[in-house]
């Protein structure tokens, strides 16, 4: 296990293997021991609750799956009195709370209640859903408006600072620059791609919203390009996620500069992805004599 | 508790061209189903990361469960050239089933694919000692399958149209304390709206895309009512049966 114990930050982590908010939860349990992972990163939570978007909400392309979600979930309140306490119960791996909001203002409100709140090791400030209106994505586009976000944000708390970048932007590594420069203390990314699915039969979006976020085994060269670019230009450990399926996947994004990954979308088609990357990492640094930091970022060309 | 198994494909049998049915075996999955539940599988050798399937349960005999599957894309093609011995790899029994009371005269209304869990469903509810009517509709004579009364949009086989036209004729004349459906959106719809005007509650098997499977995801979200307030819930997890008079039908 030492070999490949990582770090986010002001976090250690026991191994690089996570996964990425939106696709997991608890319900997870009855296929693996959860506190095998590194780390548990909830769903996006908002400050009032969220319906969601319109069904259909999901449509898997040729290779790799659409889906408009908008950050359905119960709001804060019910987060910090129901949600928060089973998290707290059951596990005993760092809890990054995922959260979103649509202004300054309320993105400092909910990391100032979720502070009161003991055993959360970091937040993921979700800067790049693209399937709402008005929350993330309209910060995540913009390197302005992260600096000021993350200067807002860094100052209140102790905890993990993820910024979670979109790779819907020409230039992710002036993002991540303005996200550091701004105290943040880690990044995620990438968030999904926009994306889109017609019925060539009689010309229906697939998709009630139309374009949607799109993730799974085609986005994963994004991806690593996204983490690549990134980590040249800022040090801040990455938290890669986008298409990681197993753990050859994994061993590409530590090459390109990851110091941890987020498992998303393959947890939908093998419920123990996360354990079997886990497992398979161990084996190739076992077997390879290496350590983790040894291989990150030293891509060769 | 999700059982996720590794279960051995005991048979593969053509129905027609267009249906076919996977029985695999495994003791505990057999002992946990109950009308109107699911599994998620895919095949075992499958290596390109597809979602799994979301299957209704067909039937349940011993240690065997059974899927009948219908030929639509690439994914349920790739079920249909599997041979008996391969490994299927399965998630479940999953969701909340039809409710099965006792002593009861029970209508049931299927389409198209919408026949396998209502043949489940009929077993168990005769079992209970209900007494129930079948009717089925398809397309064509492909989408028939055994029950009490055909119908068939062709006319190729059975009675020519629609099976909620069926469904509507029978209802003056016999009394029935419930009905259950699976189908298509349009005939959920119209065996809501004949139902709803006979007074006979309707219990409907939803279906949507879907991805995890196990409620995580909220991909497969259907529109209903719950204490006034209008919220989406997961086919998955909080159905894939629900009650008709609670699910909004106007945004479907």
């Amino acid at each position: 296990m030492r070999r490949i114990a990582t770090r986010l930050g002001r976090i250690a982590l026991s191994n690089p293997v996570s996964v990425a908010s939106g696709t997991f939860g608890l319900e997870y349990a009855d296929f693996f021991d959860l506190n095998r992972l590194a780390a548990f990163v909830t769903k996006t939570i908002t400050l009032e609750p969220k319906q969601g978007n319109p069904p259909p909400r999901l449509y898997e392309t040729e290779a790799g799956l659409l889906n408009s979600i908008g950050l359905q979930n119960p709001g804060l309140d019910a987060f910090i009195a129901v949600h928060l306490p089973r998290l707290r119960k059951q596990l005993s791996i760092p809890i990054i709370v995922s959260f979103s909001a649509s202004s300054v203002r309320e993105f400092a409100e909910i990391l100032k209640r979720l502070e009161d709140e003991p055993d959360i090791s970091g937040y993921e400030v979700n800067i790049s859903c693209p399937n709402v209106a008005r929350e993330g994505i309209t910060f995540g586009v913009d390197p302005f408006a992260v600096a000021e976000l993350t200067h807002k944000l860094s100052p209140l708390t102790q905890r993990e600072l993820i910024i979670k970048l979109t790779p819907n932007v020409t230039d992710i590594a002036a993002i991540a620059q303005a996200a550091e420069d701004n105290g943040a203390t880690s990044l995620a990314l990438i968030n999904t791609l926009t994306g889109m699915a017609i019925d060539y039969r009689n010309g229906r979006s697939f998709i009630k919203r139309g374009i949607a976020g799109y993730s799974g085994i085609g986005i994963k060269p994004v991806a690593l390009a996204c983490v690549y670019k990134t980590a040249q230009a800022v040090r801040l450990p990455i938290l890669a996620m986008g298409g990681i399926h197993t753990w050859q996947d994994a061993l590409e994004f530590f090459y390109a500069g990851a110091s941890a990954i987020a498992i998303g979308t393959a947890s939908f088609i093998e419920p123990d992805a996360p354990i079997r990357c886990l497992e398979g990492l161990q084996n190739w640094f076992q077997q390879n004599d290496l350590i983790l930091p040894e291989i990150i970022g030293r891509v060769s060309f | 508790m999700n059982l996720h198994k590794q279960a051995v494909l005991s048979s593969i049998e053509n129905i027609n061209q267009s249906y076919f049915t996977l029985t695999v075996e495994d003791k505990e999955v057999a002992e946990l189903s109950q009308a109107g539940l699911f599994c998620q599988i895919r095949p075992r050798s499958s290596s390109f990361p597809r979602l799994r399937k979301p299957i209704s349960i067909y039937d349940v005999d011993g240690d065997h469960i059974r899927f009948m599957i219908k030929r639509i894309g690439a994914g349920t093609q790739g079920f249909a050239q599997l041979r008996s011995g391969d490994a299927i790899d399965l998630i479940g029994p999953l969701g909340k089933g039809f409710t099965v009371p006792a002593g009861r005269r029970i209508i049931l209304i299927s389409g198209g694919i919408g026949y396998p869990p209502l043949f489940f469903l009929n077993k168990r509810l005769k079992d209970a000692g209900n007494e129930t009517f079948w009717l089925h509709g398809g397309n064509c004579s492909d989408d028939l399958f055994p029950c009490a009364e055909l119908w068939c949009r062709d006319g190729s086989s059975g009675n020519a149209g629609l099976v909620s036209e069926g469904l509507a004729k029978r209802l003056p004349d016999h009394q029935y304390d419930l009905a259950y459906a699976c189908g298509p959106i349009p005939l959920l719809k119209a065996c809501h709206q004949i139902c709803q005007q006979a007074g006979i509650p309707l219990q409907v098997s939803m279906e949507a895309y879907m991805a995890c499977g196990i409620g995580v995801c909220h991909g497969c979200a259907v529109p209903v009512w719950e204490r006034g307030e209008p919220v989406y819930r997961n086919v998955c997890s909080d159905g894939p049966v629900f009650d008709a008079a609670l699910i909004r039908w106007e945004e479907l």
